[in-house]
């Protein structure tokens, strides 16, 4: 029997730095340790692309050089491989799903922690070791007599099974330690989400943050698995003489990418469903209404996650699918276009008659409404079969999938960050910070991205060093805006330092007014080490009824 | 602590359970089993009889079976109950804690006092008997706690009628 307490328990030891950041526990602490560790490898992953940028200003090799001054061909793979795979697997869905999702899953849905506080921590070092294996697998003894692996994040086979060194293993264990801190984080997140929202919130009156990091959890748990297989077949067949993707021993190649893309796809996904969660409450926030259709904009995402597992062979077009299976992956692909219209259409629904306030979060907000829906416009293009084998594997495809990650779930991340850095710090940023962050942001993104489709369309490929004159003038644009959009990320660092050390002290708990009216917004800022140690009731979430 | 009350086998007058809230019940529980145990196959069927399944498939099981376990285990965390049980002369509180062992407490009714206080939190409800004071339904919400309260002080006033 309990026996009634006769003091409060406040009086907790305040844990020290070691105890509080290394062995955390805490669902706030450890979004935060996400957040920073994705930013940091953003940076890493940044860096190699300006390094690319400035390759490909000119037609003609002159950085990426061997000592004797060849082209280094294999230099500039490494940099694409890397690229690709630290932006798909260590730093956009740790920002988003383990950072953001992490810190405000649990809170908008009042539970005083994730399910499983323990298994949260584990899963974040597994993502730290993951990521270190990536970063070691860079520096690693690799094909070409070189450092590092050129394959392409897609590790697609047999290149990938042939390619020499032990930087290729490592690459491997890397997406699978990633993929498994994944797969606990989402077990973590799905047990949390079902079982622990406050008493009174249904399903269909859960916040739609939470449902857009609960659809990723489905997405993450049942594609990841796939991928494990796949790339321990790869693992096999480098090391012990397997033959899966060998036609010599009987193996298919183009297996692999069916199973990748099994994965890849939804990937994408989980990608950009938690950017729609956190779009919606910042559009929310700012129009000063309430979202416009709750309903389906809820159902929309489980349509985008569902309809995300079946058309993933449209990364594929050109490996000798039958015309009635690309057929099918084309409609397939397109039936996505509605329930994405219909979330783009609740926005703007949402701003029509609204009081819009042009903050920073809202103009990332709306900066991404623009973005997302160029790079979807072009996804329609490009899962054509027919037009795809113009497009397959030219800059139309890369500028395509920058609009909608890089500059799509990128914009999602910095509103995110601003909405909700007052909230996790206690601090507010400089407002004309976040207003020039987000005007250079905006037009260096375009500028590097939007002259990649016409490179796309005058036949560039992709994945090349170098480049005929003809290209020269789109490239060289893109390559001004890529130093541009960087000059904008360095500064964004320093604003986010800034505020975390000088920026004005917050106060009120619900800084944006009355329209943030979910459950992260009744506990004070920096919320308190624990909180819903007493469960809410619905009268502080739910304003439904008034 | 954990004297044992007397048996009891006449009827209860008032009689009331109290468990942490769980937003998942069974059914939804078997629904979402289900659903991820259908999604996890249907990547898998091309691959049976095939030798890549062997290094699929214990992927695809994993995480499924691992799910399972998981909900058992935050089920098996939620699994406190508190009950109440009131006689004509005898009040006593039950509680089971989630490893399944027991303790009690029981009193007379006659000189139980309930209290609700503002602290440690907010509507912080407890009774007193027996020369110990124990806490009642720390797990639910205040207002479950205020309701409680006046449920049990019904039930303590029809007593007194009847007595």
């Amino acid at each position: 029997m309990a026996d009634a307490a006769t003091h409060t328990h406040d009086e907790h030891k305040k844990p020290g730095f070691f105890t509080r950041w290394f062995m955390s526990t805490n669902h706030k602490d450890i979004g935060i340790l996400y957040l920073f560790t994705a930013g940091g490898l953003g940076l890493i992953s940044v860096m190699m692309t300006v390094y690319m940028r400035l390759e490909l200003m000119y037609p003609g090799v002159q950085y990426m050089l061997t000592e004797d001054g060849a082209p280094n061909g294999h230099l500039w793979n490494v940099m694409i491989t890397y690229h690709g795979i630290l932006m798909m697997f260590f730093v956009v869905i740790p920002a988003l799903f383990g950072g953001f999702g992490n810190y405000f899953m649990p809170l908008m849905i009042g539970a005083p922690d994730m399910a499983f506080p323990r298994m949260n921590n584990l899963s974040y070092w597994m993502y730290v070791a993951g990521a270190s294996l990536g970063v070691a697998s860079l520096l690693a003894p690799g094909g070409n007599g070189q450092l590092g692996s050129g394959v392409g994040w897609v590790l697609y086979a047999p290149l990938s099974t042939i390619e020499d060194g032990y930087s290729m293993d490592l690459a491997i264990f890397a997406v699978h330690l990633s993929g498994a801190s994944s797969i606990l984080g989402a077990i973590n997140i799905i047990t949390t989400f079902l079982n622990m929202r406050a008493p009174g919130m249904t399903l269909h009156k859960t916040p739609l943050f939470a449902w857009s990091i609960v659809v990723t959890a489905f997405l993450i748990l049942l594609s990841l698995p796939v991928l494990a297989g796949a790339i321990t077949m790869l693992l096999t067949d480098r090391n012990f003489g397997t033959t899966f993707f060998d036609p010599a021993g009987g193996g298919d190649p183009v297996l692999y990418q069916h199973l990748l893309w099994f994965f890849g796809h939804p990937e994408v996904y989980m990608i950009i469903v938690p950017g729609f969660g956190i779009i919606s409450h910042v559009i929310s926030t700012f129009s000063k209404k309430p979202i416009f259709g709750y309903l389906p904009m809820v159902y929309a995402m489980i349509a985008i996650g569902v309809l995300g597992f079946v058309v993933w062979a449209h990364h594929m077009y050109t490996v000798g699918l039958s015309t009635s299976q690309q057929s099918y992956f084309m409609l397939a692909t397109m039936v996505i276009a509605v329930p994405t219209g219909v979330k783009i259409f609740s926005w703007i629904a949402t701003l029509w008659g609204g009081s819009i306030e042009f903050k920073t979060p809202m103009m990332f907000a709306l900066g991404f409404l623009f973005l997302f829906t160029v790079g979807g416009v072009t996804g329609i293009v490009l899962s054509q079969a027919a037009v795809d084998r113009a497009y397959h594997d030219t800059y139309y495809v890369v500028a395509h999938f920058h609009y909608v990650m890089s500059l799509g779930a990128v914009f999602a991340i910095f509103a995110g960050v601003y909405y909700w850095i007052g909230k996790m710090s206690g601090r507010q940023y400089p407002e004309w910070a976040g207003q020039l962050h987000f005007w250079v942001m905006f037009i260096g993104a375009n500028i590097t991205f939007f002259p990649q489709h016409f490179l796309g369309r005058q036949g560039m490929p992709r994945r090349y060093i170098d480049y005929p004159e003809q290209f020269a003038l789109w490239n060289f644009v893109s390559s001004i805006g890529a130093f541009i959009t960087f000059t904008s990320f360095l500064f964004f660092i320093g604003v986010v330092f800034y505020t975390i050390k000088w920026g004005r002290k917050v106060t009120e708990d619900s800084y944006w007014g009355p329209y943030a009216d979910t459950l992260e917004w009744t506990v004070s800022s920096p919320p308190p080490e624990h909180t819903f140690e007493t469960l809410p009731t619905p009268d502080m979430w739910d304003h439904s009824k008034h | 602590m954990t004297d044992t009350p007397p048996d009891r086998s006449d009827p209860p007058l008032y009689k009331v359970t109290l468990w942490p809230h769980r937003s998942l019940g069974r059914t939804g529980f078997r629904n979402t089993m289900l659903l991820v145990m259908i999604g996890i196959t249907i990547p898998m069927i091309p691959l049976v009889l095939t030798a890549h399944s062997w290094k699929v498939l214990p992927f695809g099981i994993a995480p499924v079976a691992l799910l399972y376990l998981f909900f058992k285990r935050n089920y098996r965390d939620g699994r406190l109950t508190e009950e109440l049980t009131l006689w004509p002369d005898l009040i006593t509180v039950e509680r089971t804690e989630p490893d399944g062992s027991r303790r009690h407490w029981h009193a007379n009714p006659y000189w139980v006092r309930i209290g609700l206080r503002d602290q440690p939190v907010e509507n912080y409800l407890t009774l007193k008997g027996n020369q110990r004071e124990i806490e009642l339904g720390a797990f639910l919400t205040p207002e479950e706690r205020a309701t409680l309260k006046a449920e049990i002080e019904d039930a303590l006033r029809a007593l007194d009628i009847n007595a």
